[in-house]
């Protein structure tokens, strides 16, 4: 166990040293990617702009890469992320609309904790950067916010593979909990016109942490073969809220996701139905 | 694992996810009922809206005494338009153009501002002086007249004017003995197409007001103002004298285009006071849907004096009945005369 914590806090300080130093070093071979689009709804409130909360549906696009390294004895695997998400949201009483989109990307590197032979555990720092904006259809001065922020996040991975009727699955939940970053904020009655017209500054980069950006996005997802094709169906709760410069925000969805999964032995250039355990990071 | 650990990561995990989800941000609006939404409106204006502290020193406006007043007009079992009117005269105690309540029964507007004013303009007596020949191009209306005076009528600020415009009309009046700009009956628009026209008359950077914003909820809860400063345009600069025109409907960013020429060496402002109009208006909404603008962010002049309530002319001047009946603007000879004199 104590081994364990030591190798937990290595991996932290190595990834906050120097990101390329482990690119470099990297020469692992093989890699799982997986594509998936998503449906579900979401709820956009933010106070800068309505403080009503708006509700509608969601579209999103996910890709995400994973691959062992070389890192502490061959026990991290890195894991990026980058997710695309637009919502077409109104208000209650159906008289205005939002138009909403956000881009994410994460850069994890996750410890393995193998529990057993069907069971590990991964968890490590991840880095998390977004961008996007809310549009409100209805509003004069101040029609539009930005929504730009980053965050170094505890990310942790349950992986679970089990066989039902000797039919190999794949069960995963994934937490992201960002605990510490930078958001760009507008001040509470600030105008876009004042920071980028008349170039006005004021504080419109603040630190953010669990007190004013309490967030989490949580994943779940089932891989199982169909003849040599994985598919993947998950479940994504996405929570990302902040109370920075007396404006309060959130952007919750839920989505349903079904997409597929590629193993790759990079050598061979092969799609393989599955990596031996020995080497496959997922 | 050992099972010590094992309790650990689960509290940890725990105490993670119930800090997350007991600290949700989540709206603060309690219902869609006419109690619900007079609560609604009344806040947005308490938290947001720019010139209470201002309005309460020059007419002595209270917002929680309007809450006390027009809360008891509040009943469980009134209509939606019953709501729309009590609501409207509430937003009229502010006494601002800017704040306007929209529902499908229409939008409130206060109108004090220039109906108690005489109009000092008229339409038909402007087209004696524009004839036929007149030239219309990017929301500008210009003529050069008899007397070679060059008269440019800005009716809006809405729509962009292009800087090819305005160099081929300052091109036009180049040997003209001065040059009026009208905007009287300019409601407005954007404040960068009003910057842009008055770039157009200045040589050097010139300091023309300050802005701020709110940062908080509290009536006293302002940025430090910061200067605004009006560059000189790149294109055709108006280097000989100058008059705007202006009466009570010059209001929003031609208040601010009329503070900004004021500020000009040979600009000279005619006509009546402007409208007013000064705080950048934002937009919020009520639980039942209705939109509501409000000033959010003031402007002032370059001597930190509020131009809310409007900026005095440095001539003041009104239409005369019988100049009217002669198909003659008062205010438009004068500009001419002033022009001729000091060229």
């Amino acid at each position: 166990m104590y081994r364990l914590y030591i190798s937990a806090i290595m991996a932290f300080l190595i990834s906050c040293a120097s990101i390329k130093a482990q690119d470099s070093l990297y020469h692992g071979k093989y890699l799982v990617r997986s594509v998936m689009i998503g449906i579900g709804g979401a709820n956009v409130y933010d106070t800068y702009l309505s403080p009503l909360e708006y509700r509608g549906p969601e579209l999103r696009f996910m890709h995400e890469s994973m691959r062992m390294t070389k890192l502490l004895g061959g026990h991290v695997s890195t894991q990026r992320i980058i997710q695309t998400n637009w919502s077409y949201t109104d208000n209650i009483s159906k008289s205005s609309k939002s138009y909403s989109g956000m881009l994410n990307w994460t850069y994890a590197l996750h410890y393995q904790y193998k529990i057993d032979d069907n069971l590990k555990l991964l968890f490590g720092p991840m880095f998390d950067l977004n961008a996007g904006f809310i549009y409100n259809a209805r509003n004069s001065n101040n029609p539009a916010q930005a929504k730009v922020y980053g965050s170094i996040d505890a990310s942790a991975m349950l992986i679970y593979k089990f066989r039902i009727a000797r039919y190999p699955m794949t069960l995963r939940y994934q937490a992201n909990l960002p605990f510490m970053g930078i958001m760009f904020s507008p001040e509470y009655g600030q105008s876009y016109y004042e920071m980028f017209s008349l170039k006005h500054g004021g504080r419109n980069v603040l630190f953010t942490s669990f007190h004013n950006a309490p967030s989490l996005r949580q994943m779940f997802t089932l891989d199982f073969p169909v003849g040599k094709t994985i598919f993947r169906a998950g479940y994504l709760c996405d929570i990302q809220q902040a109370k920075v410069n007396n404006l309060k925000s959130h952007f919750y969805s839920h989505n349903f996701l079904i997409g597929f999964v590629r193993n790759f032995h990079l050598l061979r250039g092969k799609n393989m139905i599955s990596l031996p355990s020995k080497v496959t990071p997922f | 694992m050992n099972h010590n650990s094992n309790t650990l990561f689960v509290i940890l995990i725990s105490v993670i996810l119930s800090a997350v989800s007991s600290s949700c941000i989540r709206e603060d609006v309690s219902g869609n009922t006419p109690q619900a939404n007079f609560e609604s409106l009344w806040r947005i204006i308490d938290e947001q809206y720019c010139f209470l502290d201002y309005k309460n020193d020059v007419y002595g406006l209270d917002w929680d005494e309007v809450y006390s007043r027009y809360s008891k007009r509040i009943t469980s079992d009134m209509s939606d338009y019953n709501l729309f009117e009590v609501l409207s005269e509430m937003v009229n105690e502010l006494r601002d153009g800017h704040v306007n309540l929209s529902s499908g029964y229409g939008t409130s507007q206060y109108r004090e501002w220039f109906d108690a004013y005489p109009r000092n303009f008229s339409d038909s007596i402007q087209s004696n002086y524009l004839g036929k020949d007149y030239v219309i191009t990017s929301g500008l209306t210009y003529q050069i007249l008899e007397n070679n005076i060059g008269y440019v009528y800005c009716s809006s600020f809405s729509n962009g004017i292009g800087d090819g415009n305005l160099d081929y009309m300052l091109k036009e009046m180049e040997l003209c003995d001065g040059i009026i700009i009208d905007v009287r009956n300019n409601g407005g628009g954007n404040l960068t197409t009003a910057q842009k026209l008055a770039s157009r008359f200045t040589n050097e950077k010139v300091l023309v007001g300050y802005m701020s914003h709110k940062t908080g909820p509290g009536h006293s809860d302002f940025s430090t103002p910061a200067p605004v400063y009006l560059e000189p345009s790149n294109g055709i600069r108006w280097q000989r004298k100058a008059v705007v025109l202006a009466n009570r409907r010059s209001y929003s960013s031609t208040n601010d285009f009329v503070n900004c020429m004021k500020n000009m060496p040979l600009v000279t402002i005619m006509g009546d006071t402007t409208g007013g109009g000064s705080g950048l208006p934002f937009t919020s909404e009520i639980p039942n849907g209705w939109s509501i603008r409000f000033s959010a962010a003031p402007m002032y002049d370059a001597d930190m004096n509020q131009i809310e309530f409007g900026i005095t002319p440095d001539l003041h001047i009104d239409m005369s009945e019988e100049d009217i009946l002669r198909g003659k603007d008062t205010i438009i000879e004068t500009a001419c005369d002033f022009l001729k004199k000091t060229r």
